[in-house]
């Protein structure tokens, strides 16, 4: 079934299993959108955290001990030594050596990137939900229709 | 019955009870063949062996995913402590190294500088300490200092015991899979007897009302 848009196709024509199955796909489109855009909403809390992180690697903490993770479980004391610069993944294998400022651009302008998106997502979600309820509306029509028919030739 | 009789079975090393073949029905049925609530008690039973492989399978994933996070522990105490050995050899020896002078028992003072994880994607800089303590997280929001030997002692054992728990599951999962098998083919045994046992119920009450006609 091509229903790219269900507006253009004219949903009073198509016939009540027609109509089930058109809400059933409105309603899977929609899970999985909702589904990416909680993603996008983490991982956009993921990189707001690194900017708070980022903001912890002070001067004034210089020559304090921190417990330095080694591993998952294992931790020794240590002290930062660089306090200007942090080492940043920015994908595909590549570590950048950073300025504390630079680093906090990188994190921001990947926030923004991803709350562009989530807005984006955000309407698509929207106009879906909307053709679901017009959806849903057409088919309430349908069954008064087919129960006042079936009414009218029962009697 | 029939349940009673499964536990009354033996079971393997850590009590999972095996499962009995079933190879005569009509004596495993006994006088009053009952085959609806023998079908009901054999679910039953399949039920339990499944949820334990449910359980088992849980927990051979949890120690898949602990245990190389165990030697990569024990791998990095057991390069500190080889450092430290390696620098404090290096001050008895080393009377000619111009930097060996005031630092107390602490010897040509080479820090390590690592780069630790901040978090996901942030890294940073520090200096290593050099220290003769450690501190192990044990999990469930506690975290202990150990003196490195013991460390080293500690995460052996715990890497053993992982070891050894992981081959248990092992084991304990392929045993349940033969006795689920058993089961499953227990059942369809049962079915089977009773479906050619009510057609044959069937066939003889029609023979006996065809008899009754042709002699009425």
């Amino acid at each position: 079934m091509a229903n790219a848009q269900p507006q253009q196709i004219n949903l009073a024509e198509l016939d009540l299993s027609q109509l089930s199955d058109v809400r059933r796909q409105l309603e899977d489109e929609l899970t999985h959108l909702t589904n990416s855009f909680t993603q996008l909403k983490q991982a956009q809390a993921k990189f707001k955290a690194c900017i708070e992180n980022v903001a912890e690697v002070r001067p004034q903490n210089k020559d304090k001990v921190i417990l330095v993770p080694l591993t998952n479980s294992l931790y020794v004391p240590g002290k930062l030594c660089d306090l200007e610069n942090v080492i940043v993944d920015v994908g595909t294998g590549y570590y950048v050596k950073k300025s504390r400022a630079e680093a906090v651009k990188h994190y921001q302008a990947k926030v923004d990137f991803i709350q562009s998106n989530a807005e984006n997502l955000q309407e698509m979600v929207q106009k879906k939900q909307d053709n679901m309820s017009y959806l849903v509306n057409v088919m309430q029509m349908k069954l008064q229709e087919q129960s006042a028919a079936s009414a009218k030739t029962s009697k | 019955m029939s349940t009673g009789e499964v536990e009354k079975q033996e079971r393997n090393a850590r009590g999972i009870p095996k499962a009995p073949f079933i190879s005569n029905v009509d004596e495993y049925l006994g006088a009053d063949p009952d085959a609806e609530s023998a079908l009901k008690d054999l679910q039953a039973v399949l039920a339990k062996y499944r949820y334990m492989d449910g359980n088992l399978t849980t927990r051979r994933r949890s120690l898949e995913e602990k245990i190389p996070d165990i030697k990569k522990t024990l791998t990095m105490v057991e390069f500190l402590q080889e450092r430290r050995e390696g620098k404090s050899k290096a001050g008895e020896d080393g009377d000619d190294l111009d930097d060996e002078d005031d630092l107390g028992d602490e010897v040509s003072k080479k820090p390590l500088k690592t780069t630790f994880e901040l978090n996901d994607t942030l890294y940073a800089e520090a200096e290593l300490e050099d220290t003769d303590t450690v501190f192990l997280w044990l999990g469930a929001n506690v975290m202990l200092s150990y003196k490195i030997p013991a460390a080293i002692s500690l995460l052996r054992s715990k890497l053993s015991a992982a070891d050894a728990s992981l081959q248990n599951v092992i084991s304990d999962l392929e045993f349940l899979r033969e006795q689920i098998t058993v089961m499953e083919v227990n059942i369809a045994r049962v079915y089977n007897w009773d479906v050619k046992t009510r057609r044959e119920k069937r066939e003889a009450a029609e023979a006996s009302s065809g008899k009754k006609e042709i002699q009425a």
